[in-house]
């Protein structure tokens, strides 16, 4: 074992070798690159054996990995954003296929106006196709999530892809201390894949994703990849259990941070959550009873999970990196849908933050408690907020006078 | 926690320098955070990298509008809105900057500790070129914070350009160069600023705006003659017009096409933008064209 310091790229590149992959198919995407080429050079050097292979597109790309992973073989792909968006045909049909392949996606906001930071809205869009979603915090998680990754994706009470988010920039290019694990426990932890439903070779000619006509047929499949994505969740739990023992870091489905007397609870999911946690530090400095969930495993949900530990609080502040144009935050509906018949539930607060990267100041965190504490004791529930400053205002009028475009 | 802030242009090497200062502290035993913020990646844009260095693990991300330390690659970016390296320093801030002017602190009005150092020189001096100073800016950092030693410096010069595949050779003469730095400076005590408890700012609500305000589009004619492109120039070329034979090779060669000619077709650099790529220089058959090192660009 190894302490290094890792960006989330090299720690997803690590992730990737030490799963011993076979096959990479790649398009390169900024903030995603380093992570293709990174692998493009251990397979080149030889230290990873197997075939590395660029692609002319990201829709070529995941439709070879798809075929690739149903021939047995063990694949791992990544994009960001656009691509991500570029091969959303092809994330359905490859779910579909119920192919055990690993992507990681580096977030970055989609395009137009066009930029590189990071929110959830390329990720969140591709919650509904049928790969499994885990969002990280930390370069070490993004490491260990890969390879406890393809371990659930390959386990045949489950048996479909999953994505495995990192925040661009805030991780992908953030270099902080990771430990490498062991090569051979790894190996003991993650042993060869063997497929029996999807294991196209010479020899063995079968069929995959097949037309099928007549609702009750499709149907069938549809349900059958739901229940397997819901079997996800004790499967994780069981993974992670294992993965403790043998590493010694521990991962839950969420991550409660200082939840246990917690009267108020913030709700964040990837790099983010670490100021998250720094602002339930001050504020518990001051004698204020907040904790923070982080959401990890999105897809699936663990609905059961939250609800638990939602429940009997006072009030909750779902702060979504993302928005849902016309409605609002993403995270927020699926929190407030999965509270919605439970008694005893706190008040939900609804804020969107850190679009494109945008900053969360204190003064933000702040200001999403108040109105928490606030609506807790009044009942008052405010409407989704779209959270700004006056100091990010006055810099956006400047740019928006030299645009030509003077605010009067 | 030490924040450490670079500010550089592509090129300049910050990204590494960052990673210099990232890697020692972590061979040194603290927990390190480190990462550059850029747009387009384009030689001669500005771009910020950070650093953090704490006993403890760090509860922080994203970059830092407080550093204690600010690192500035070349004296042309303090005045560069899309650098803006001075954001944040206050009486307590170090400054260090790579430049040849003496009077910098007062010019610039810059708060705090201020140090200078001719780091390009000392590059060109010991690597034979001046446009990469991350191995001396790395390890001026490093010796100001006075918590590395000389040792862990040099292992973490030989780590990041070995990762950047910079052959042995001048690796060997990055290393020379980080000594060289960590022997010129000592370390400066840091004063750390008070925790921010009443920051000025205010959430508030955006308004409203008709898409003739709040589309992305702009309106305002091209302005990019006043972007001031020449202040990544370590040499200048300087024509001598009175043994030019008005050929014009120069301004056809010229990629930026920043020579213009005058009336009797002699050819005259435009230095607010010329970048000092040197292939004038190279082209004039007659070399009536010298090269003097830019001490200020403006
Ligand atoms: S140095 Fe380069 S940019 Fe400057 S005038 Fe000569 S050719 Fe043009
Ligand atoms: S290339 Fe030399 S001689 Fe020709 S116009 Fe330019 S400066 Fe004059």
């Amino acid at each position: 074992m190894a302490r290094e310091l890792l960006t989330g790229n090299a720690a997803a590149a690590w992730g990737v070798r030490l799963a011993d992959v076979d096959y990479v198919p790649a398009f390169p995407i900024t903030p995603q690159t380093e992570i293709i080429e990174t692998l493009s050079g251990w397979y080149s050097d030889g230290t990873m054996k197997g075939k590395f292979v660029t692609m002319d597109s990201e829709h070529s790309m995941l439709t070879a990995a798809g075929a690739a992973s149903a021939t047995g073989a063990r694949v791992f792909t990544a994009t960001s954003s656009q691509g991500l968006l570029y091969a959303f045909e092809v994330l359905y049909s490859v779910a579909g296929w119920r192919v055990p392949l690993v992507m990681v996606n580096v977030s970055r906001a989609l395009s137009s106006p066009i930029t590189l930071e990071p929110d959830h809205n390329d990720i969140l869009s591709a919650r509904d196709c049928g790969f499994l979603q885990i969002h990280t915090e930390t370069c070490q998680e993004v490491l260990d999530s890969v390879i406890m990754s393809y371990k659930l994706a390959e386990d045949r009470r489950v048996l479909l892809p999953v994505l495995v988010n990192l925040d661009g920039y805030y991780l992908s290019f953030t270099r902080e201390p990771v430990e490498i694990p062991d090569a051979d426990k790894v190996k003991d932890f993650l042993p060869q894949y063997k497929p029996d439903h999807a294991s196209f070779h010479a020899s063995g000619p079968m069929a995959q994703g097949l037309a099928v006509l007549g609702g009750y047929i499709y149907s069938y499949f549809k349900y059958q990849m739901h229940l397997a994505s819901l079997n996800a969740l004790s499967v994780h739990e069981e993974i992670a259990e294992e993965f403790y023992n043998l590493f010694g870091r521990k991962y839950g489905v969420v991550e409660e941070y200082k939840l246990d007397d917690a009267e108020y609870v913030l709700i964040m999911s990837n790099t983010f959550a670490t100021k998250g946690k720094a602002a339930v530090e001050k504020f518990r400095e001051i004698g204020c009873k907040v904790g923070l969930l982080r959401l990890r495993v999105v897809r699936p949900l663990p609905t059961k999970k939250i609800q638990d530990i939602l429940k009997n609080r006072k009030g909750t502040a779902v702060i979504d990196q993302n928005i849902s144009i016309g409605y609002g935050g993403i995270f927020y509906s699926e929190i407030a849908a999965l509270m919605c018949n439970e008694a005893n539930k706190p008040v939900i607060l609804s804020f969107i933050c850190g679009l494109g990267g945008k900053d969360i100041s204190m003064k933000e965190f702040q200001k999403i408690l108040d109105d928490t504490i606030n609506a807790s004791l009044t009942g008052n529930i405010p409407g989704t907020q779209l959270l700004y400053t006056d100091v990010e205002w006055a810099k956006m009028k400047h740019l928006l006078d030299v645009a030509g475009k003077p605010v009067i | 926690m030490i924040r450490i802030r670079f500010h550089g242009r592509g090129g300049h090497g910050m990204k590494t320098a960052g990673r210099i200062a990232g890697t020692a502290a972590f061979l040194e035993g603290y927990y390190a955070q480190d990462f550059p913020v850029y747009g387009a990646e384009r030689r001669g844009a500005p771009i910020t990298a950070y650093t953090r260095i704490s006993k403890d693990r760090i509860l922080e991300r994203g970059i830092f509008s407080e550093p204690d330390i600010v690192i500035i690659a070349d004296e042309s970016l303090i005045n560069d809105p899309a650098a803006n390296p001075l954001q944040g320093v206050t009486k307590k801030t170090i400054t260090i900057i790579n430049t040849m002017v003496n009077d910098i602190k007062d010019k610039f009005s810059i708060l705090g500790i201020v140090n200078t150092i001719d780091a390009t020189g000392l590059c060109l001096e010991i690597i034979g070129k001046g446009s990469a100073v991350s191995a001396a800016l790395g390890g001026a950092a490093c010796r100001i914070i006075g918590i590395i030693q000389k040792d862990n410096l040099i292992n973490a010069v030989i780590k990041e350009l070995k990762n950047i595949n910079l052959p042995e050779e001048l690796i060997e003469k990055n290393v020379e160069v980080a000594e060289k730095c960590y022997e010129i400076l000592s370390p400066i005590i840091i004063q750390h600023g008070e925790d921010i408890p009443d920051s000025p700012i205010e959430t508030i609500t955006l308004p409203y705006q008709y898409p003739t305000m709040s589309s992305p589009s702009v309106f305002s004619s091209g302005n990019i003659i006043e972007k001031k492109t020449g202040g990544w120039r370590i040499f200048k070329p300087v024509i001598n017009l009175e043994k030019c034979n008005k050929c014009w090779i120069c301004f056809v060669y010229c990629p930026e096409g920043v020579i213009s000619l005058d009336e009797s077709e002699y050819p005259h650099i435009d230095y607010d933008h010329c970048k000092g790529c040197l292939i004038c220089y190279e082209e004039c058959p007659v070399k009536v064209i010298t090269v003097e090192r830019e001490i200020e660009t403006w």
